[in-house]
């Protein structure tokens, strides 16, 4: 088995593994808890199709820490710092999500490595969601002394 | 029905509702799905001592989770069809803790012709109920002519 490599030594051009989940009535309904949004578009199907997928998931389920290979060595934590977002198309509960994460850039701010990562949601029809460059930044326990 | 016509002048500013950061809505965005063993998963946004391990004060809640506090803002001034064409550009800018109520506000900047519709630029940011921001950036929506 290859040694997982911590997302803050990544390189440009590496990908995270991809992730795939289904958008359930349920998973929809407890982020319009967590947003105090309880609009009927996210909760009642229309003549354009099933309820809409609330964005705040959209955006929680393509944060990079989702992907099954996402790791950070011991000791080390993630803040994401910024990001560029692009609403492409409404996603449809009901429907199979998949994400994916490219890094595009590396440097070194301050001491502090940072990641530029790009992540593209799509669902199963081809249909593009969300597009999204994450800057994030990577601290160590140590370094926070 | 969206709240900004092809008539709202530059400079107008608008505010979603104050939103409080309990750990209960905390635990709904960050603790995974509600159906997963072990809810609610710990990590920086869920559980103190995980946060102070990791160098943080304390837990915060995930940045965005407030950035979606700012898409329901711009979807209630733009409507779905923001869904079909939104962009934004946050930072965030100082941490979250439990017990912050945070509003979203948005101002308009700039508005152009584009095509068939006048895009609009805003600056949007989250404040806390002391007025510090949280979160800055900008977002652009199109209206029909």
């Amino acid at each position: 088995m290859p040694e997982k490599k911590s997302v803050h030594l990544m390189e440009a051009g590496e990908e995270l593994e991809p992730f795939e989940f289904l958008v359930t009535p349920e998973l929809n309904q407890q982020y319009l808890y967590a947003e105090e949004d309880y609009h009927p578009r996210y909760l009642e199907k229309n003549e354009s199709g099933p309820p809409l997928v609330h964005p705040a998931l959209l955006l929680n389920m393509s944060n990079s820490t989702r992907s099954p290979s996402f790791y950070l060595a011991p000791g080390w934590a993630a803040i994401h710092a910024a990001e560029e977002t692009e609403f492409l198309n409404p996603a449809r509960v009901g429907k199979k999500l998949r994400v994916t994460w490219r890094i595009v850039e590396t440097y070194e701010k301050r001491g502090k490595p940072w990641r530029v990562t790009e992540a593209l949601v799509v669902d199963e029809d081809g249909v593009q969601i969300l597009r999204r460059k994450l800057h994030s930044t990577y601290s160590s326990s140590e370094s926070a002394k | 029905m969206t709240i900004i016509t092809k008539e709202t002048p530059v400079g107008q500013e608008f505010s979603g509702k104050p939103k409080k950061i309990t750990w209960e809505r905390l635990w709904t965005f960050s603790g995974g799905p509600f159906a997963a063993s072990g809810w609610p998963k710990k990590n920086i946004h869920t559980d103190i001592d995980f946060a102070k391990n990791a160098g943080l004060p304390t837990a915060c809640a995930s940045g965005t989770q407030y950035q979606g506090y700012v898409i329901q803002l711009l979807i209630d001034l733009f409507g779905e069809e923001w869904l079909k064409n939104g962009k934004m550009n946050v930072k965030f800018i100082k941490l979250v803790p439990e017990g912050d109520t945070l509003i979203a506000k948005a101002k308009v900047q700039s508005k152009e012709e584009d095509g068939s519709a006048v895009k609009y630029t805003l600056d949007i940011w989250c404040e806390n109920q002391n007025g510090d921001k949280v979160l800055v950036g900008t977002a652009s929506g199109l209206v029909k002519k």
